[in-house]
């Protein structure tokens, strides 16, 4: 089957076709057939871009104002005769849509409704950069293909089976039951596609081991995942917590917040973008926030392009033994993402020292893997060490169809507290 | 929006015009920033440039941010682009002649639905509009410096103004993320009209000697939360624009409350006219930084 696999933001519209089946799951032989996007949504200028293997990517230009727009242009491109893949849009069976909030609504991928519509909405105040732009996308999607299956899948699902010892926050009980105040963690489709992935390479079931995956990209974050299960997630209510990242600065002491508000007069929205898009590996080495150039910067001598990259690969190496501990123990660590990929430096840094809990690192193995898929442990390594690319649409996809043939897991919380 | 908005022409590029063009072009919307010619077309930039570097270095915005709020941002020094804008502000210094010949140019230009926003906190929307063509176009918008963070904006229904263009008024004002507050006309509305008695007050207890100007606004901003003291404020604002508003309304209304002070006067005779030439009720340097000695407000930070 053809699925419409949809990403929508503010003023982008990401896009995938991928055919995916049963059958072709099983065998990992999912087809990503197209991949685009839109963006600058609501601008005089706006781009389409469509990429198709073996072929040259496509490029348009025109006045896009909203997301419903876009979606017809998509559909319109996917069908073109000369640009397209598609005989008609009619082959397309079914749409998932990435939703970045379920709260505690939902713990599963699940078919689109008017009542999933409203709980969505509902959503909205924990993600309101966010949940908006994925609605309008559901929107504009649904009214050009209005018979066939829509699906939600949010990123926030997979991390649901979190106890509350590890969700809860130690602040007062009563404004999480207010406000819902809590660690949702993010990224969670990318964290289960690669657990998943990761224990099919080495011929595992994945429900017997303990696993810690760790996304590496514009945003980092890591999971302990136990016998299949998310016990915890470094990100929490948002996706700042955690990881020092690109411009994001992760952990630290909440009451930096107050003293340097009172102390700089800064406004709230002042603290906020500091702490999100002033701070992380930008913020310490002044350099960027890009990987790459932080370690061409260090390789010269930047001596705070240095301290940046070890706090950040510090960082990693914490959560990594702390979530061992978490499990009473560890088989396997996986990393994926733009850097988790790409980046031998990060992963050598990350994982040198932990011999003792039985992670031995291949140095050639993990300085020859670049962009690919594979194991960077030496053969004795009690603890496996692999690389495995994320990819976050394909997991959408397949979700649309364990959803369609009744057979999507729902990750269920252990224990409400009220 | 239930109106396109791709364009908007803000005529002064003042410290009102750049900082309402930055908001609009923060929302992706193209703005012409229009000022009288090419040598305060270049100051104006410099200024922007230097209040957005100002912004970057308190975090609350980004290098790339800049440079897509500047790539929005086209300056001209004559008013033919205001035929391809779909709403026009005018933004130019608080004085009726000014204001209504810079009215008379847009009017000539724009196709008459579009609405023509007149930025004023204490002129008359109605006056102004009357001797245009379409005298229904014309609505009046008081927004706050910095219109970049202030939340309010008072939306100014005229005598003529059509439901219409208000109410795209009320939709222009909600896209930039503002509160809007409904006014009838009347000099000052809510905001200076609340205000101006509240600063001419301190000036009093100041002229009187009751506290120094420092003290007077460390009582007021600690008693009463405000981010600033209205001395100070009045500084920022400028001494001899408050002096006018307030002479303005005081006029209007002849109410002696809106009386200005002596104190007042006699400082914007001096020339003393706050934060931009050095001194008012405090003392600042080129960037506009207070140089006095702060009043010690931060005991007890453990």
């Amino acid at each position: 089957m053809k699925i419409l696999v949809l990403n929508s933001g503010s003023s982008s519209v990401k896009f995938q076709v991928v055919e995916t089946d049963l059958e072709r799951m099983n065998a990992h032989q999912d087809l990503t057939l197209a991949v685009g996007l839109v963006e600058k949504i609501g601008l005089s200028d706006s781009r389409l871009v469509l990429e198709i293997v073996d072929r040259k990517p496509y490029q348009d230009y025109r006045e896009i104002l909203e997301h419903r727009t876009a979606i017809e242009w998509v559909l319109r491109i996917l069908a073109d005769p000369e640009h397209g893949i598609l005989e008609s849009v009619e082959e397309i069976g079914a749409v998932g849509h990435r939703m970045v909030h379920g709260g505690e609504e939902f713990a599963s991928s699940v078919l689109i409704d008017p009542e999933v519509v409203q709980k969505i909405e509902a959503c909205s105040v924990l993600a309101p950069l966010h949940n908006p732009p994925n609605l309008r996308g559901y929107y504009a999607a649904h009214a050009a293909l209005p018979e066939v299956p829509h699906v939600a899948v949010f990123d926030t699902a997979f991390h649901q089976t979190m106890p509350a010892h590890a969700f809860l926050y130690g602040i007062p009980f009563q404004l999480y039951r207010k406000h819902h105040l809590r660690k949702y963690g993010f990224h969670g489709t990318s964290h289960r596609f690669v657990a998943f992935r990761g224990c099919q390479i080495l011929g595992w079931e994945r429900e017997e081991k303990k696993l810690i995956t760790i996304h590496l990209g514009n945003g980092c974050s890591l999971a302990a995942i136990d016998h299949g299960r998310s016990i915890d997630t470094s990100m929490g209510f948002t996706p700042l917590e955690g990881l020092i990242m690109g411009t994001r600065s992760g952990d630290m002491d909440p009451a930096i917040i107050p003293w340097l508000m009172a102390m700089e007069e800064l406004t709230l929205h002042q603290v906020n973008t500091m702490m999100n898009k002033h701070s992380g590996l930008y913020g310490v080495s002044g350099v960027s926030s890009d990987m790459r150039e932080l370690l061409e910067a260090r390789a010269a001598g930047n001596a705070r392009a240095d301290v940046a990259f070890r706090m950040f690969c510090y960082r990693i190496k914490k959560y990594l033994a702390a979530y061992a501990a978490a499990m009473g123990g560890i088989d396997a660590v996986f990393f994926t993402g733009g850097i988790g990929e790409n980046s031998p430096d990060v992963r050598e840094a990350a994982l040198t020292g932990l011999e003792f809990m039985g992670i031995v690192l291949h140095r050639d193995r993990n300085a020859g893997l670049v962009g690919g898929e594979g194991e960077i442990s030496t053969d004795e390594s009690g603890v496996r060490a692999m690389v495995v690319p994320t990819n976050e649409e394909r997991t959408i996809a397949r979700d649309v169809v364990r959803v369609l043939n009744g057979i999507m897991p729902t990750f269920e919380p252990p224990e409400t507290i009220t | 929006m239930s109106w396109e908005l791709h364009r908007v022409v803000i005529v002064g590029a003042g410290m009102m015009g750049r900082s309402l063009a930055t908001r609009i072009a923060q929302e992706g919307i193209n703005v012409y920033l229009k000022e009288v010619s090419t040598e305060t077309v270049q100051a104006c930039k410099l200024e922007l440039e230097q209040s957005l570097d100002h912004e970057i270095a308190r975090f609350g915005l980004t290098t790339s941010e800049k440079k897509a709020i500047l790539s929005r941002i086209s300056w001209v020094t004559q008013f033919d682009c205001a035929t391809d804008c779909d709403l026009a502000v005018e933004a130019v210094q608080e004085d009726f002649g000014l204001k209504r010949r810079t009215l008379r140019e847009l009017d000539r230009r724009m196709p008459a639905e579009h609405p023509i926003v007149i930025n004023t906190s204490t002129l008359s929307i109605t006056e102004l509009a009357a001797q245009n063509t379409c005298p229904e176009r014309i609505v009046g918008m008081h927004f706050l410096y910095p219109v970049t963070t202030t939340r309010v904006v008072e939306v100014v229904r005229g005598q003529l103004t059509s439901d219409e263009i208000y109410e795209k008024a009320i939709e222009f004002a909600r896209l930039l993320g503002k509160v809007p507050i409904k006014v009838f006309e009347m000099p000052g509305f809510v905001t200076t009209r609340v205000v101006l008695p509240l600063i001419n007050e301190a000036i009093h207890v100041v002229m009187e000697g009751v506290a120094d100007a420092a003290e007077v606004d460390l009582a007021l901003k600690l008693g009463f939360d405000f981010r600033s003291g209205p001395l100070e404020w009045a500084d920022r604002t400028g001494l001899d624009r408050v002096l006018n508003w307030m002479q303005h309304i005081y006029h209007e209304s002849g109410e002696p409350r809106f009386r200005p002070c002596p104190l007042l006067k006699r400082l914007v005779r001096a020339g003393l006219l706050g934060a931009k030439t050095g001194r008012g009720f405090f003392e600042y340097d080129a960037n506009r930084r207070r140089t006095d000695r702060l009043p010690d407000d931060k005991p007890g930070l453990a």
